[in-house]
């Protein structure tokens, strides 16, 4: 039985960094520039269905992720600096409702287009890279390296945040914008340039699950809220924290399979996150207030 | 008392030609339209009807969610919970031969009640906090009502008896959405709708006024509740087939919250207007575009959010628009505009007798405030440390020392803000110990705060009548208002009488703060650093304020301050902390040669880097 | 005020669409076409479930023309037939809404689909309700047909209680005969039927149940379900799920080397071999019908599906629907009038004719409909049960035994 529990143990702990890899993205828009983007899981799918696509006309995914990073860089970029910019001038609520309108219009236009253009039946990549086999237990090699890539990609971007003058320059943005104007950081370049990388990210992210699971125009949104509660476990702007969070829900939802009930899985997220939510109702953010 | 020159046409108060028939004709309006849409299914066809009953589902929705939002400030993303909740407590009664009329109350009832669960939890957060717990309801709901196939019927679904009630269903609807309206104009003129404002803009200081804010939050909630579940039992009706991916779809949650956003929320029409345009342009591209309307739909949410975010009926040119219709009907004033005058506050006056206060019989031996080793850490920072501290009535007492020595800290600590790490605070000879914040309000402390914290987004006479309407239960609003304008105009702020709070100078502001705190009726009034910022005789005015208060009224004031000018013409006695424990405690001629308050907070001549106060 | 002037456009917009009426054909007349109405899950949650439907559906209708159209007897010539078709956008309440319509405004003369059990479960009642016989496509519920409607069919395909009726029978006669079979359920009225149904009817065969599992739809971690299996090990493996759900399970099971005599997917579709590849390779499933298999109008069929690039592999739900236009044509044919009422008795108990055989009504509306057993041999679906209609000889054991 020690080898179904350490099956169980790693295969949440691989689900659990594709889980984290999907909150990416959203670590950094929502953590560092405080966007509450609605479109974020949309626009992975999206990505994911042209990503298969590419697959199809022949391309190899290390060559469609060099493709389709830049792309999602610049779409996020415009996407930031024409739409979502502006609304940061605005007073606070309309600010914060502008930014709900603006992500749930992208959300609706992105799923439609990719359904009418791409067809709206579920897509993938298809691989085979075998597995890897300790006595019983089995461990897939594609999923072994998302989560190495993606924790990989969190220590970089970590890294950069906490060590570079670039990434001092995001948060002192995101914390207090006029000071660190006045300190002469060009804080709608680096904001710009942040919402940039995280789609970026995104697209990352979506060419690495649509290697694992299929993708569909309409599934996006359903990824959004798994994301967001995933950054609110692993606390906002921590990014280390979000792949910690994202592993243990993984591996939460593995054992809820395993001892109770495996309709009950998918709930695990939402529990805890009500749980935590109301016994630390500040979440871990290391931020101080 | 106003100076008329200085307003402009948009600041004259209510006062339209035909007042007292505008009610009238209103009323019978809307009679009019209610009962021209109830008698659809007559003579419009049956798709007109089923259209016209999901606008007035997606209404009533959209309305009830804006109660929360657009009023409160609380974004429920999770608000469909409430419709998919009703939808299945209807159609589990209905399917096991209840009639109906009980199964809709059932509904409502049962909404309601996980209404109350769900607000004690989900309170406790904020802003984007509440958001995100919000949203992931509805994700949880399906789960359940997939799981719990024993009750839920799981993915089956629930099978209504498949009456022909198509037309019955649609003349609730119009009932339904008629209340919704009914409600928020009842809601827009009631004492309630200010407290919902008051948590928008403030909540901790809404509730150091005298504001329940936990009740209030759980009452607009259960209404909000109750309303998006007879929509979900309504529709569940008549569809007569409901299972959980049809009541609990994200893919359709967001749509009335993106509506009522699109018409303005907060304002009486904005979810009408916002669900008549999107549910009209929705249909209409439906039936006639086959390919790309989503991406329509989208994009026209995308270029409201983008250019028109506070909704159409902000936007600047409707607002034009309403007001060329208002100037050629002589219609009624705008709130908030804020006429171009000059920026410091206007030196009224007004006794302070004038005001509706009640002066309290002097009693110098009566103890208003009693500190007994008041202690307030936070973690390893000892911000107050065993502070023994007592106050009589009908004294001024100063309180100074350094940045960070615990002054506000302890004020905090008295209104209740902070909850004392250890030590004991009696008021008016009460422990507060169990008392919740409003209810020191209640028993008589005011206090203003360091840094003004006005309620932004409503006028100053709002924000003074706020604290009137709480100390009298039975003011009306336009009764409170009409109060606000004396201590507005003692506070010298005639001039800026419907303008928004956020819209003042930060001298405009203090004089706010004080009117508000004020209005709250203290019998010990906290003033935490007005001075600092003011022109010398504005501070001399404060100070005449100060003194008055405590001459005519009996009370007991203790007086943050770093500016000892303004200290020395009035405090009988100064208390001094450094690093959280009380130092000194005396009269202020002897408390500037104290040695400890020299090095501390004085400095002497030859300290090096000196405490110098502000 | 802003209120007098809101109200008044609110009021006209709204008289405004009440009155609006395009023009709308007569009912029964022989000089018009015969209007279907219908609607398509074209965006929104089902409509990942197929693409390229519209465009069939009025092709569909020009090859129909083009052969001649309907006979009416009561005409004296032949029909043609026209589509009126809306997207319901996956929702229900909008579907209801166009049904309406398409009753109300478009005055069609009869109406097909709509798919899926969330949309087939309150149209129904519109149809009933204005006395319009509809024949639904894709909605494989039993407890929707057991309302008492008069005018309702459908033709989802296959049905549950015949979905692995071949397949069982096929069991009966392979060499090892399997002893033990384990259920792995998709949370979803359909997929849970049908494990009901069958895991009943194989203990009369002789096959020991020795596990059934439950999973949500979007569920991506199999290893707990795995590991039970792995555990019991089944003869045959049981999948009873649609194929996008599976996927995630289908990998696992290929890298936790889960090994069987058969493992059988009740929707083995060209949609999940090209996501999963050679993981499925010998696995047994159902297909409705397969190009190439004769049958009452499988030429009309074929033409059509390959004008509009429509696999039927891929979209394995696509009989269904085409079933439900080929039900409604050959009714209005039995009936000889473009007649609500005849065509609902030509429907009542009816025998009609499909590609995949012949289809016949209970007096609920719910048809018999089967399906052919198919395996996965080098990446090519094969019919192999029943024999007489096999492409190709089963391969058994199906997959590498234990």
């Amino acid at each position: 039985m020690i080898e179904v529990f350490l099956q169980v143990l790693i295969g949440g702990v691989m689900l659990g960094g594709l889980y984290a890899l999907v909150a990416f993205g959203l670590s950094l828009t929502y953590g560092v520039v405080h966007i509450l983007d609605f479109a974020h899981g949309t626009l992975l799918a999206v990505i994911g269905v042209i990503a298969s696509l590419l697959y199809l006309a022949g391309l190899n995914p290390l060559w469609i992720a060099l493709i389709l990073v830049p792309c999602a860089f610049a779409y996020g970029g415009a996407f930031y600096f024409t739409l979502l910019r502006p609304l940061g001038a605005r007073r606070p609520f309309e600010s914060t409702v502008g930014t709900v309108l603006v992500t749930v219009g992208a959300l609706l236009i992105l799923s439609d287009v990719t359904s009418v253009l791409a067809g709206a039946t579920p897509k993938n990549i298809p691989t085979r890279l075998g597995v890897y086999l300790i006595g019983d237990v089995v461990i897939p090699r594609m999923q072994l390296a998302i989560l190495l890539a993606t924790a990989l990609l969190t220590l970089a971007i970590h890294l950069v945040l906490t060590r570079t003058w670039f990434g001092r320059a995001i948060r002192a943005v995101t914390q207090e914008q006029v000071a660190a104007q006045l300190c002469g950081v060009r804080s709608v370049w680096l904001r710009t340039m942040t919402f940039a990388f995280g789609a970026g990210t995104v697209a990352i992210a979506a060419v690495l699950y649509v290697l694992t699971y299929p993708v569909d125009p309409y599934m996006g949104f359903g990824l959004t809220v798994k994301a967001f509660t995933i950054i609110i476990l692993g606390g906002i702007g921590n990014l280390p924290g979000a792949l910690v969070a994202g592993i243990l829900l993984g591996v939460a939802e593995g054992m809820t399979g395993l001892y109770w009930d495996t309709q009950w899985a998918p709930a695990i997220s939402v529990v805890l996150l009500l749980v935590i939510l109301v016994v630390r109702p500040q979440g871990f953010s290391r931020k101080t207030a | 008392m106003t100076n008329p020159a200085n307003l402009s046409h948009d600041d004259k108060p209510d006062a339209p030609v035909h007042a007292g028939l505008q009610p009238f004709v209103y009323g019978s309006l809307a009679v009019l339209v209610i009962a021209a849409l109830a008698a659809m299914p007559h003579f419009a066809s049956p798709y007109m009807v089923t259209f016209v009953f999901t606008v007035l589902i997606a209404y009533t929705l959209a309305q009830s969610w804006d109660w929360v939002a657009g009023e409160m400030g609380y974004i429920n993303l999770g608000h469909y919970c409430f419709y998919g909740v009703g939808a299945y407590a209807f159609s589990l009664a209905l399917a096991s031969h209840t009639t109906p009329v009980l199964a809709l109350i059932w509904a409502v009832l049962f909404t309601a009640a996980v209404a109350v669960v769900l607000a004690f939890p989900l309170f406790r957060l904020r802003g984007d906090y509440f958001a995100f717990a919000t949203l992931a309801l509805l994700p949880l709901a399906e789960i359940l009502a997939y799981n719990l196939s024993s009750i839920t019927h799981g993915a089956d679904g629930v099978m209504l008896p498949a009456h022909n009630v198509r037309d019955l269903t649609f003349v609730l609807a119009v009932v339904l959405s008629a209340l919704a309206f009914l409600a928020s104009v009842l809601l827009d003129r009631s004492r309630f709708v200010y407290t919902l404002r008051g948590i928008r803009n403030d909540e901790l200081v809404l509730e150091t006024m005298g504001g329940r804010i936990q009740s209030a939050k759980t009452r607009i909630l259960v209404l909000s509740s109750g309303f998006a579940a007879l929509a979900g039992a309504l529709q569940a009706w008549q569809l007569s087939y409901i299972d959980p991916p049809t009541v609990f779809g994200l893919d359709v949650a967001l749509i009335p919250i993106a509506m009522a956003l699109l018409g303005g929320s907060g304002l009486l029409w904005g979810p009408l207007v916002g669900v008549l345009v999107l549910a009209i342009i929705q249909q209409w591209l439906l039936i006639n575009v086959t390919m790309f309307n989503a991406t329509v739909y989208g994009a026209i949410i995308l270029f409201i959010g983008r250019y028109m975010p506070g909704g159409i009926l902000r936007a600047g040119w409707a607002r034009a628009l309403g007001a060329a219709y208002r100037r050629r009907t002589g219609g009624t004033a705008t709130r908030g505009v804020a006429p171009d005058g000059p920026d410091e506050v206007h030196g009224a006056a007004v006794a302070i007798t004038s005001l509706p206060l009640v002066p309290q019989a002097a009693d110098r031996q009566a103890v208003v405030l009693d500190c007994q080793k008041v202690t307030k850490a936070f973690g390893g920072n000892i911000a107050v440390d065993a502070l023994d501290l007592r106050v009589h009535q009908g004294e001024i007492v100063g309180l100074i020392g350094g940045n960070g020595s615990g002054k506000t800290t302890l004020f905090n600590c008295i209104s209740k803000v902070f909850e004392p790490t250890s030590g004991g605070i009696v008021l008016f000879g009460e422990d507060i110990r169990s008392l919740r914040r409003d209810q020191i309000a209640r028993i008589g402390v005011g206090r203003t705060y360091q840094i003004p914290r006005p309620f932004g987004d409503l006028t100053v006479d709002e924000n003074v009548a706020i604290p009137l309407m709480y100390q009298d239960t039975r003011l009306r609003p336009s009764a409170a208002l009409a109060q606000a304008r004396a201590f507005l105009d003692y506070a010298g702020l005639s001039a800026r009488i419907g303008s928004l709070a956020e819209g003042l100078s930060l001298q405009e502001k203090k004089a706010l703060e004080l009117a508000r705190a004020l209005a709250c009726r203290p019998r010990l009034l906290l003033v935490d650093e007005v001075a600092s910022g003011l022109t010398p005789a504005e501070v001399a005015r404060f100070t005449r304020h100060i003194r008055d208060m405590r001459d005519e009224l009996g009370m007991t004031v203790i007086w943050i301050e770093h500016i000892f000018s303004a200290l020395a013409q009035v405090v009988d006695r100064v208390v001094v902390l450094d690093h959280g424990r009380l130092i000194a405690d005396g009269p202020l001629a002897e408390i500037v040669r104290d040695e400890r308050v020299i090095n501390a907070y004085l400095g002497s001549a030859h300290a090096e880097d000196g405490h110098a106060g502000a | 005020m802003k209120t007098r002037l809101c109200l008044t456009l609110a009021t006209s917009a709204v008289i405004g669409l009440a009155v609006a009426q395009p023009a709308a054909a007569k009912l029964g007349s022989c000089d018009d076409p015969i209007v279907l109405g219908t609607t398509l899950s074209e965006s929104g949650v089902f409509s990942t479930l197929a693409d390229r439907w519209r465009n069939m559906t009025k092709i569909f209708a020009e090859e129909v023309n083009k052969r001649g159209g309907i006979p009416v007897k009561d005409c004296n010539k032949n029909l043609p037939i026209e589509f009126v078709i809306y997207d319901d956008q996956s929702v229900p309440a909008t579907a209801v809404s166009l049904y309406e319509r398409l009753v109300s405004v478009d005055k069609v003369d009869f109406l097909v689909g709509p798919d899926w059990s969330s949309i087939g479960g309150p149209v129904p009642a519109v149809a009933e309700r204005h006395k319009v016989p509809i024949v639904m496509a894709n909605v494989a519920t039993p407890s929707i047909y057991e309302r008492g409607f008069k005018y309702v069919w459908g033709t989802p395909a296959p049905v549950v209680p015949r979905w692995s009726e071949r397949y069982f029978d096929m069991l009966k006669n392979v060499d090892p005969k399997p002893k033990t079979i384990y259920f792995v359920t998709e949370d979803n009225p359909v997929m849970k039927g049908i494990t009901t149904v069958w895991s009943k009817k194989v203990e009369d065969q002789g096959l020991e149940v020795v596990g059934s599992e439950m999973f949500s739809s979007t569920q991506k971690d199999f290893t707990a379900v795995l590991a039970k299996i792995r555990s019991q090990k089944p003869d045959i493996i049981y999948i009873s799920s649609f194929d996008g759900a599976s996927v995630p399970l289908v990998q696992q099971m290929a890298q936790m080397q889960i090994k069987a005599m058969d493992i059988h997917h009740t929707m083995l579709t060209g949609s999940l071999e090209r996501q999963v590849g050679a993981d499925i390779e010998g696995w047994t499933g159902e297909l409705v019908w397969y190009q190439g298999v004769k049958g009452d109008y499988s030429d009309l069929i074929d033409t059509v599906l390959e004008r509009s690039n429509v696999d039927m592999f891929d979209y394995i739900w696509t009989l269904a629907r085409l079933n439900s236009y080929l039900v409604m044509m050959q009714a209005v044919e039995k009936a000889g009038a473009v007649d609500r009422e005849k065509v609902k008795a030509a429907l009542y108990r009816g025998t009609f004719k499909s590609p995949a055989g012949d289809i016949v009504f209970d007096e609920n509306g719910f048809p018999n409909t089967g399906a052919f057993t198919i395996q996965l041999q080098d990446g090519k679906a094969v019919v192999v049960w029943p024999k007489d209609v096999a492409t190709a000889q089963l391969r058994w054991p199906a997959t590498a035994s234990k």
